[in-house]
């Protein structure tokens, strides 16, 4: 699998202060379920998956999520913030094999 | 059969045999609800599907284990589904709830539920006030079609949910 924990995170352009926004997130992961047979060996391929996902607005925890088998291939993900002070948006992605994937971008609301 | 069936031709006990299973059938076919009803769920399945049946939790166990007893009020929650999902790999979910996000009112947790895949629980987001919004969108996987549910538990405690149906039309959990 090519660039696994590639991580692309969109804001909106102009934020302003207090104001909700639409964070979009998207990682790139197999998320293995572990059912998939692999057609050459034909073995089963190991379940491989993001299973944790928190995100930090500077200190505060915005939210946690607990994920499993079920969720999409490089697993895109909209939640909402709200914009009341300028500081780092950190988002952690970890996978069962103990992969920790995580990138910061800053929000300035004007 | 008849003990004199033995003497017949191999030609005749296939006819016979072929008009006494086509009977059968067709009685079948009239009255699906007298013969068909009381078949065990297994017998319809295939061997495979009846195991993966009988092993799977199923969509009330899992609600049962998560919230008990509690009432899950069908009120307050919109989501946001295809109605046909052309690949069940990829479905995109989208929930949201018109309740308040202040300090001591907030939504806790929003779960998404799909009740015919075999694990039925798919994800579950825990927010905080700091989202200012209780909604989520994420892209699930769906074996066959089904109902997705979502179920928002406020700090409250009180439950919430919305179902929808999807229909699929190829199953996206390998195998």
């Amino acid at each position: 699998m090519p660039a696994i924990g590639k991580i692309k995170i969109r804001l909106p352009r102009n934020i302003r202060k207090g104001q909700v926004i639409a964070v979009k997130t998207l990682i790139m992961h197999p998320m293995e379920t572990g059912f998939r047979t692999d057609k050459k060996t034909k073995k089963k391929v190991p379940a491989y998956y993001i299973n944790d996902v928190s995100v930090y607005y500077g200190d505060t925890l915005v939210n946690h999520s607990d994920w499993t088998i079920a969720v999409s291939a490089n697993p895109f993900m909209t939640f909402y913030l709200k914009a009341d002070k300028a500081a780092p948006l950190k988002i952690v992605w970890k996978d069962i094999k103990g992969g920790v994937y995580e990138k910061t971008v800053q929000v300035t609301p004007r | 059969m008849k003990r004199d069936d033995f003497s017949d031709s191999r030609r005749d006990f296939l006819k016979k045999a072929g008009l006494a299973s086509a009977a059968v059938l067709s009685v079948t076919a009239l009255s699906p609800v007298v013969s068909g009803g009381n078949l065990p769920l297994a017998d319809w399945l295939g061997t495979g599907e009846a195991r993966a049946a009988e092993n799977r939790t199923t969509i009330n166990d899992k609600l049962k284990t998560l919230y008990g007893d509690r009432r899950i009020e069908m009120s307050h929650v919109t989501m946001k589904t295809p109605i046909i999902a052309e690949n069940g790999a990829v479905v995109p979910v989208e929930v949201s709830a018109d309740l308040p996000m202040d300090p001591d009112n907030y939504v806790k947790k929003i779960t998404i539920f799909v009740d015919n895949n075999l694990d039925p629980y798919i994800a579950s987001t825990e927010l905080t006030p700091a989202s200012g919004r209780a909604a989520l969108a994420l892209r699930i996987k769906m074996r066959k079609t089904s109902p997705v549910r979502a179920v928002v538990e406020t700090s409250k405690g009180k439950l919430y949910g919305a179902t929808n149906n999807v229909k699929v039309t190829i199953g996206g959990c390998g195998g």
